[in-house]
């Protein structure tokens, strides 16, 4: 551990922050190529944490290890003190338990650079059908709890409407909707504005904004360096697989101590 | 009931077209409705259930484990891989030939022809459906998956609900094309004995000689290839409605 890593756990502590993600040791390789190199941290509840780092950093395949889109090589991870379902295979780690991690999953929610709302549903399909496949919810709640999610994001009015009717920002709004619906505990952002048009960035990050103000915990890759230095807990500033600088984003932004930090922030502010 | 409606049917049509019928069709006109309607049979029996079938089949294929990729994919390359034809003799003739003795309680399936055609026909069609679904989903975007997945679906829900909706989709003109290549494979049940449209084609040459026989059978297939392009159009008009991006 760095020395910030310890003042930061020392912080979290006497403040009663309880670990509710917990990633220790992750490793991660395609084939000969080494991308995650041992990377630890937590997030308290509530709170959000940002990863930034130049693209190849690694930042995003962190995100996708925490919810298994992505098997660890090595490493542990844990979600409010239960752990990733994993186990030794022949090469790395495989799932060992599926049905666990459905579950896991199901606490998780994911929004993702390109959206991936299902294409051949509606909007309100679209937001329904995780809780009504996988958490079995009735229809009508469901439909009720959608009706007011997709009010919450401003996108009520395009219900009905087909994903590929809705501009790039309204995507990512429903897609949030559709995460929200299932009532995660920690809701993981994957670039969620890297895709979007530059007018449409501000309704997304709207959303955010709301989402963290709420208490949410959310860990979030982004490049949106405002965004992150306003909402985040807690900036993880990844180089080269690992974890080069972690602190507050007071900290990370208004003093980095690593040459890599510095000249980063010099190039993207 | 059903046998008396089909008569019905078949009087009514006759009846309907005997002003504008030449004498030969006048005179076998109901041996080319009862082999449309065998025809027919078939092909509705054998499209539903080789769907099913291609479904499972190309759920095997893709699971990634091996006891269920293995035996769907030597199911296929064996169906895909030789003539519909020789699947038929091989089935009717060559398992038959085991007779009472050999096949026990199955003699009752392999000695009726009308059964073994449906049977060779659903998987023969099982085969082609099962690769054109598997055209379709691999060829979407891997994010379907993963957003399927991230919400706590199990791989055979995610199949369920997000991919396979989706690949039947961007396959279906290429189902449709396989409809109709199933109904032209379907007069080869004729050679089993089975009198579907082509078999009692053959029959009523068999009487008179006369050619004109064949070209009264290729009108009653293209009435069938012209249901199917409809079918499929309407279905497709449908599924446009979703706009796939």
């Amino acid at each position: 551990m760095t020395s910030s890593q310890c003042q930061l756990a020392r912080f979290m502590r006497a403040n009663g922050h309880k670990s509710y993600l917990n990633v220790e040791g992750l490793h991660k390789s395609f084939g000969a190529l080494e991308v995650i190199k041992g990377v630890s941290f937590d997030a308290g509840e509530h709170e959000v944490v940002s990863l930034l780092g130049a693209s190849g950093s690694g930042k995003s395949t962190i995100l996708r290890c925490i919810n298994l889109l992505e098997t660890p090589t090595r490493g542990e991870i844990s979600i409010d003190g239960d752990k990733l379902p994993l186990k030794q295979g022949k090469k790395g780690m495989i799932v060992s338990d599926h049905r666990a991690l459905c579950v896991i999953r199901a606490r998780l929610g994911m929004v993702f650079q390109q959206f991936n709302l299902w294409a051949h549903m509606t909007v309100l399909q679209n937001v329904i059908e995780g809780p009504v496949q996988v958490l079995g919810l009735p229809k009508d709640q469901a439909i009720a709890k959608a009706e007011a999610l997709l009010d919450r994001v401003g996108i009520a009015g395009k219900k009905d409407n087909y994903p590929s009717q809705l501009s790039g920002g309204q995507q990512q709004r429903v897609a949030i909707a559709r995460t929200l619906a299932m009532d995660p505990k920690i809701l993981l952002f994957d670039e969620p504005t890297s895709a979007l048009d530059p007018e449409m960035v501000g309704e997304v990050l709207g959303v955010m904004r709301d989402l963290a103000a709420e208490g949410r915990t959310m860990i979030v890759v982004t490049h949106e360096m405002g965004f992150a230095r306003e909402v985040s807990d807690k900036v993880i500033f990844l180089h080269r697989g690992k974890i080069a600088e972690e602190g507050t984003p007071d900290v990370i932004f208004g003093a980095p101590r690593t040459a890599e930090c510095q000249q980063f922030l010099a190039k993207v502010l | 009931m059903y046998q008396d409606l089909k008569f019905a049917a078949s009087d009514g049509v006759c009846a309907g077209l005997s002003p504008v019928s030449g004498a030969l069709f006048k005179k076998f006109c109901p041996r080319f409705i009862d082999g449309f309607a065998v025809t027919i049979e078939l092909l509705v029996l054998s499209s539903i259930l080789g769907f099913l079938l291609a479904v499972s089949l190309v759920l095997g294929r893709m699971s990634g484990r091996a006891v269920l990729s293995w035996p769907a994919n030597v199911l296929v390359y064996c169906f895909r891989g030789t003539p519909l034809l020789v699947q038929l003799w091989i089935v009717y003739f060559g398992i038959g030939s085991f007779g009472a003795d050999g096949l026990g309680a199955l003699w009752v399936f392999f000695k009726n022809p009308w059964a073994v055609g449906l049977l060779v026909l659903v998987l023969n069609t099982s085969a082609y459906v099962s690769e054109i679904l598997r055209g379709g989903l691999v060829n979407l975007d891997k994010g379907q998956m993963e957003a399927a997945q991230s919400v706590g679906m199990s791989w055979l829900t995610a199949m369920r609900r997000i991919m396979l909706p989706q690949a039947i989709r961007i396959a279906w003109p290429a189902y449709g094309n396989e409809l109709v290549l199933l109904m032209k494979g379907s007069a080869l049940i004729s050679t089993i004995t089975v009198l579907d449209l082509m078999g009692q084609t053959r029959t009523v040459f068999a009487r008179n000689f006369d050619l004109n026989t064949y070209l009264y059978a290729a009108v009653f297939y293209l009435i069938l290839a012209g249901i199917i392009t409809v079918f499929v159009s309407v279905v497709q008009r449908n599924f446009s409605k979703s706009r796939l991006s």
